[in-house]
């Protein structure tokens, strides 16, 4: 079992970097030919840097757009970025100058109990896909996968939390084995079994996932571009050096 | 521009892991030797469990009065048995560097409050004479 899940480890982060990174330089790589900032947009770079803070920190558009969705949105993506600092815990080893940020009991208690709020957040957001008629219309069943693979994650995950506690010791050494190549038995917990198993199976569908919005967002052109076509005309990369830049080009 | 991205990235993971990558064998918590053999419950249990045992024993004890040898999973006990001994034979309190409770939960970032209250070295009517029969 502990060579099954090193190995699927391996694997499943192998293709979630790789994944990622030929994701990402697609994503840099595309041009954006027009200048579209949604309007209202800031007029300046440190402007856009501030407008995609909001965006990503608080979901500012989504707030505007649809209170439901922001709510319950914002509490998963909330929980799961706190219960993320409480993980750290298994990885970073205690000699780390990093460790006394997440050896705290602040950090840990919040990670424990934001696993709560994301949760209702989920239930919320698969309710919405259930019982709102638009939106059920428009869901597709990996929009539905997608929510109950992460809801199952979360409650394996809270199970050992405040249920069914593990040997978090030997998780830290698995883990910990895993990076350095020194490999040490995975603990036994059905729920460390389903929670593992299925971060693995996340892991490696996420490149091919309409979970890539996490990166996408920062290169949405609507978002990330400056409101200047006035001052500054705006050219797409592939079209600079082609003759089609002179002013009478187009 | 986009190679020092991804490197500065990578060395900024790699400064934040520290120490898990510096040494090629895994690190695990390092405490002084129990005394006796076995502790109150299997060790496994113990390991996985026992933040339930002592707050389940704390509310026998104050709620219903139980204490002493009926009291399984009292604090006292396991520091009796679990404390470590310096140079000169004096105790160590359990919560200090490297010893029992502290080295453990300083590995899985767990704080406890316990000891600002509760004592840290066994007392001298200590039970560890009744587990073990030394003086
Ligand atoms: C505010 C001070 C205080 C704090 C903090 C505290 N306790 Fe206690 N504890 C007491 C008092 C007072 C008693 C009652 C002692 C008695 O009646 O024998 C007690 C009794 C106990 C007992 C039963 C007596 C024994 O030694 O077996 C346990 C077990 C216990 N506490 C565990 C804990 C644990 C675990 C923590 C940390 C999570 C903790 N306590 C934190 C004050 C405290
Ligand atoms: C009679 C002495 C004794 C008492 C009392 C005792 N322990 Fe132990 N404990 C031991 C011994 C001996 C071991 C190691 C057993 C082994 O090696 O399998 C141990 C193991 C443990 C472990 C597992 C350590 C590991 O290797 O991962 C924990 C956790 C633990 N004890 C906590 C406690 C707590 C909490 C209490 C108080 C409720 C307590 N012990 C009371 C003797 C004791
Ligand atoms: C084998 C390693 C280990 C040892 C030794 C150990 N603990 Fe723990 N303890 C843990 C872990 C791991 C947790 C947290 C589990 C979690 O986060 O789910 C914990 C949690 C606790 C908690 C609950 C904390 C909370 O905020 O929920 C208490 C109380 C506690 N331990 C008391 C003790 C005492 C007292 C001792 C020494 C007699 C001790 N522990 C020794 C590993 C250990
Ligand atoms: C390698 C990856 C992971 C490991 C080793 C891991 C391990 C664990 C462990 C051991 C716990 C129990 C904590 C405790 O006993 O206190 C836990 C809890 C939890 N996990 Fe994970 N997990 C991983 C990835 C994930 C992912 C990707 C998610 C999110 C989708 C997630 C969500 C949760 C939640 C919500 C909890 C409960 C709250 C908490 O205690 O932090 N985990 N995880």
């Amino acid at each position: 079992m502990s060579y099954l899940f090193a190995i699927l480890f391996y694997v499943s982060l192998g293709i979630f970097a790789v994944g990622l990174a030929l994701k990402i330089r697609q994503y840099w790589n595309t041009p954006a030919p027009l200048k579209i900032p949604t309007t209202p947009a800031p007029t300046t770079q440190a402007g856009v840097v501030f407008r995609m803070f909001r965006e990503v920190v608080f979901f500012e558009s989504l707030f505007r757009a649809a209170k439901w969705t922001w709510i319950f949105g914002w509490m998963f993506h909330l929980g799961l970025a706190l219960a993320f600092v409480r993980h750290l815990r298994y990885v970073v080893s205690s000699d780390a100058f990093v460790w006394p940020l997440i050896n705290n009991w602040l950090v840990q208690f919040a990670g424990q109990y934001a696993s709560l709020m994301m949760l209702v957040g989920l239930l919320g957001l698969l309710g919405r896909r259930i019982l709102v008629d638009r939106v059920r219309y428009i869901s597709a069943p990996s929009d539905y996968l997608m929510l109950i693979l992460i809801i199952i994650i979360t409650v394996s995950g809270i199970m050992m939390s405040f249920v069914a506690p593990i040997d978090i010791v030997g998780l830290k050494a698995f883990m910990t084995g895993l990076m350095v190549l020194d490999w040490q038995e995975l603990p036994s917990s059905v729920f460390l079994i389903i929670h593992l198993g299925l971060v693995a199976v996340l892991a490696i569908i996420f490149p091919f996932s309409k979970l890539l919005h996490a990166p996408g967002v920062f290169f949405s052109p609507t978002r990330n571009q400056v409101d200047n076509p006035r001052e500054k005309r705006h050219i797409s990369d592939w079209a600079k050096n082609s003759g089609l830049d002179s002013a009478d080009g187009v | 521009m986009k190679a020092v991205l991804i490197q500065l990235l990578l060395v900024g993971l790699m400064l934040m892991m520290g120490g898990a990558v510096a040494s090629d064998r895994v690190s695990l918590p390092k405490y002084p030797q129990p005394v006796g053999d076995q502790c109150v419950e299997p060790t496994d249990i113990m390991r996985r469990e026992h933040m339930n045992f002592i707050t389940h024993q704390r509310d026998e004890t104050v709620y219903k009065g139980i204490r002493g040898i009926a009291a399984r999973h009292s604090l006292k006990d396991c520091i009796d048995c679990h404390v470590g001994y310096d140079a000169q034979g004096r105790a160590v309190p359990i919560n200090s560097e490297g010893q029992f409770c502290e080295s453990c939960h300083n590995y899985t970032a767990v704080s406890i409050d316990c000891f600002g209250c509760h004592r840290t070295t066994p007392d001298e009517v200590s039970k560890v004479r009744q587990f073990t029969g030394k003086p």
